[in-house]
């Protein structure tokens, strides 16, 4: 029954820390495995993630968190404008869907790869 | 920066593409693409099952899960590829019961299937769901017995026109009890009664029912049986659609329909008795896909369903809808994409029905969404064509079949080939066509000048000499299936085109000029083509090399010429010598 949300601090490859809600850092099951099984301290190391990619990471989970669920033709555009990227940017954001297993994003990204090479085919 | 993937990574991508041409084309990126997309591919088409062996498709794909496999040649279709030719699923699934034994799917078209291969899918393959067996033949009743009996989790069991050995109707009953998976069951093309009671209980414990096709035994007054147990049907093919005239018949088939508000599609209509056609008008305005191939109406009977159907995008039909029928689609189905029509009396040279060229016109005017078009009729016109290529740019799919050889245009007496020529020139998209009336090499120049997606075309009493032939094969740069049936084309344009047939699926001629000593040169130019020579008068060695053969049939494979030709099947082998095959 917090009335508060605990913040989570996560590094990134470069040395740059983030603090973040538990309930946004959750989104990812890396992390919440982590946290959940106490192999964490009070900052969570992330060192395949470098900080640009990790502002955006934390960018997308905020969103899904704090959106109405029921607003999906709102949440529909936000993912479709959050993946019309730079290529390289959606390889980095993909990569660390993956590490950080956040299923929603892995889908997203990945669907959107696929849309690419799917266009060159 | 560039990022190297984890392998899951691009695995999980590649799961979101699922089309094989896609597929085929990231394998080709670079050996580690090649290798991640080979484990995870679930499902594989092959259009040709001698283009490739088992084995070499069980090597690359260790993970199918869904197999589609076509066997023998479209023209099989008209009675021109002889009994016996091939297209045995047996090896297929052979080797595959040992390899998949987690295969879900298996498609095929126009392929030998056995009652021993229904069997041995039935007991290997544990979490088998969908079998289509379309245009097939070799099994009965017998073998559906064991599929029913075996396959637990069963969704689909559809035989649409395959030619089954009907020994009964009980096979059906072989269904257990505790079978409720069924979500689409077609026994349209069977013959014999199937018990009733059976599949009345069987519709009411599949819940998740979407498509049911009866065949003809199906009586009209147990429909509403079936209906009221199975509301959700989204596709209904009725049995025999006439009934003794009872005063509840009509209501109780009302009532029955009225109560499937989920129905889309319709077909079966056989026998139809006029007066209870409208109990299927309360399902008209949702129904995008009505098939009245069968159904012996008249044109008024067609014109009032038709005229209620605002949402068809799909009609199969006999000609009896008649040109005044095709006047009433093209203004109340806007929405209509696929025209079929079909001759009541294909055999009968004067017209029968006042259906003529101008419900074509009718409906490329009004309809314009449509895209496929098969239409049979009596006579055509240049302008005719030229209106209907105007009018519909965006053909995907036409096949005319003016059913007197070598008509010419009726108002001018001339060639067609303006008529086509206007087709491929004005329907950029046009991936199928198929060609009838009279005909001269000038139709070809036009195809081979635009019809550049072009995939797949049939020639039939058409063209002049080898140009013709030359014209398709060195213009069409999309084609990959050719038929072509007595027309004068012959060696010098196969000869001189021969790598194109390597880029092709298929080629098949019959009753043309292909020379004998032709048939051996292309053996010995093209290592990864079966050349097979199908002659039913005996071996060609036994006529002199200029002799033209009956028919020939060229494909590219992999495997190397097969094993499994009849004795009128010489396949030409690279030494140019005696062909393999039994004289």
């Amino acid at each position: 029954m917090a009335s508060e949300s605990k913040m989570i601090m996560l590094r990134s490859s470069n040395n740059e820390v983030f603090e973040v809600e538990e309930a946004l850092a959750f989104e990812s099951q890396t992390i919440k495995h982590m946290i959940e099984h106490d192999c964490a301290d009070t900052v969570i190391p992330l060192p395949k993630v470098s900080s640009n990619i990790l502002a955006k990471v934390i960018e997308y989970c905020k969103k899904h968190v704090t959106s109405p669920k029921d607003d999906n033709n709102e949440l529909e555009s936000f993912d479709a404008e959050f993946v019309n990227i730079d290529k390289n940017v959606l390889f980095g954001l993909m990569s660390a869907a993956n590490y950080l297993n956040i299923k929603s994003f892995l889908d997203l990204t990945s669907q959107a790869l696929a849309d690419i090479i799917e266009e060159k085919c | 920066m560039a990022y190297s993937f984890p392998e899951e990574v691009l695995e999980y991508v590649l799961s979101f593409i699922k089309s094989d041409k896609d597929r085929n084309a990231v394998s080709l990126v670079c050996k580690s693409w090649y290798e991640i997309e080979r484990w995870c591919r679930k499902r594989v088409f092959i259009g040709n099952c001698y283009a490739v062996s088992p084995m070499i498709m069980i090597r690359r794909f260790p993970e199918i899960r869904s197999v589609e496999i076509k066997g023998k040649p479209h023209f099989a279709d008209f009675n021109l590829v002889p009994e016996g030719w091939g297209g045995y699923f047996y090896p297929w699934v052979i080797a595959m019961s040992k390899a998949y034994p987690m295969l879900e799917a298996i498609r095929l078209k126009r392929m030998v299937v056995s009652d021993e291969c229904l069997e041995m899918i039935a007991k290997s393959f544990k979490n088998f769901r969908v079998l289509v067996l379309s245009s097939c033949e070799g099994f009965s009743t017998d073998g559906l017995a064991s599929i029913a009996a075996n396959c637990r989790n069963l969704r689909e069991l559809d035989l649409r026109e395959s030619e089954v050995e009907d020994l009964s109707g009980h096979w059906l009953s072989h269904f257990p009890d505790t079978c409720t998976s069924l979500v689409s069951l077609n026994i349209a093309c069977l013959g014999s009664e199937v018990c009733f009671s059976s599949l009345e209980r069987l519709v009411s414990r599949c819940p998740n029912l979407r498509k049911l096709q009866l065949n003809r035994t199906v009586p009209l007054e147990k429909l509403p049986n079936l209906l009221c147990r199975a509301p959700q049907l989204v596709e209904l093919g009725t049995g025999a659609y006439s009934a003794e005239l009872r005063p509840e018949s009509l209501s109780n088939l009302v009532n029955a329909f009225t109560g499937c508000k989920k129905l889309k599609a319709l077909s079966g209509f056989w026998d139809v008795v006029p007066l209870y056609l409208p109990a299927i008008y309360p399902v008209c305005c949702g129904l995008t896909s009505l098939n009245l191939s069968y159904a012996n109406i008249q044109s008024p009977d067609i014109i009032k369903l038709v005229s209620q159907c605002q949402n068809l995008q799909r009609l199969w039909v006999l000609d009896y809808i008649e040109d005044s029928g095709l006047d009433v689609l093209a203004s109340c189905c806007k929405n209509l994409e696929e025209l079929r029509v079909f001759p009541s009396d294909p055999y009968e040279l004067e017209p029968n029905v006042p259906l003529t060229e101008q419900g074509l016109v009718s409906v490329s005017e009004g309809c314009p969404k449509l895209h496929s078009v098969l239409f049979f009729c009596r006579r055509m016109s240049n302008a005719a064509l030229v209106t209907i290529a105007r009018n519909s740019p965006n053909l995907i799919r036409f096949r005319l079949c003016i059913l007197e050889a070598r008509a010419p245009d009726y108002l001018t007496n001339e060639p067609l080939d303006a008529g086509f020529g206007a087709i491929v020139e004005n329907c950029r998209k046009l991936r199928r066509l198929s060609l009838s009336g009279f005909l001269t090499d000038r139709v070809f120049e036009y195809i081979g000048k635009h019809a550049k997606k072009l995939e797949m075309l049939s020639i039939a009493f058409a063209g002049d000499g080898d140009m013709g032939l030359h014209h398709v094969l060195s213009g069409c740069d999309s084609l990959r299936k050719l038929e072509i049936r007595d027309s004068p084309f012959g060696d010098q344009a196969l000869l001189a085109n021969a790598a194109k047939l390597e880029t092709m699926r298929s080629l098949w001629m019959s009753s043309c000029s292909v020379s004998y000593g032709a048939c051996k040169l292309l053996g010995q130019k093209l290592r990864r083509l079966n050349i097979e020579v199908i002659d039913e008068r005996g071996t060609p060695e036994s006529r002199p090399e200029s002799c033209p053969i009956e028919k020939i049939y060229i494909y590219r494979t992999l495997s190397g010429p097969r094993f499994d030709t009849p004795n009128f099947i010489w396949t030409m082998d690279e030494e140019g010598n005696s062909p393999l095959g039994i004289a």
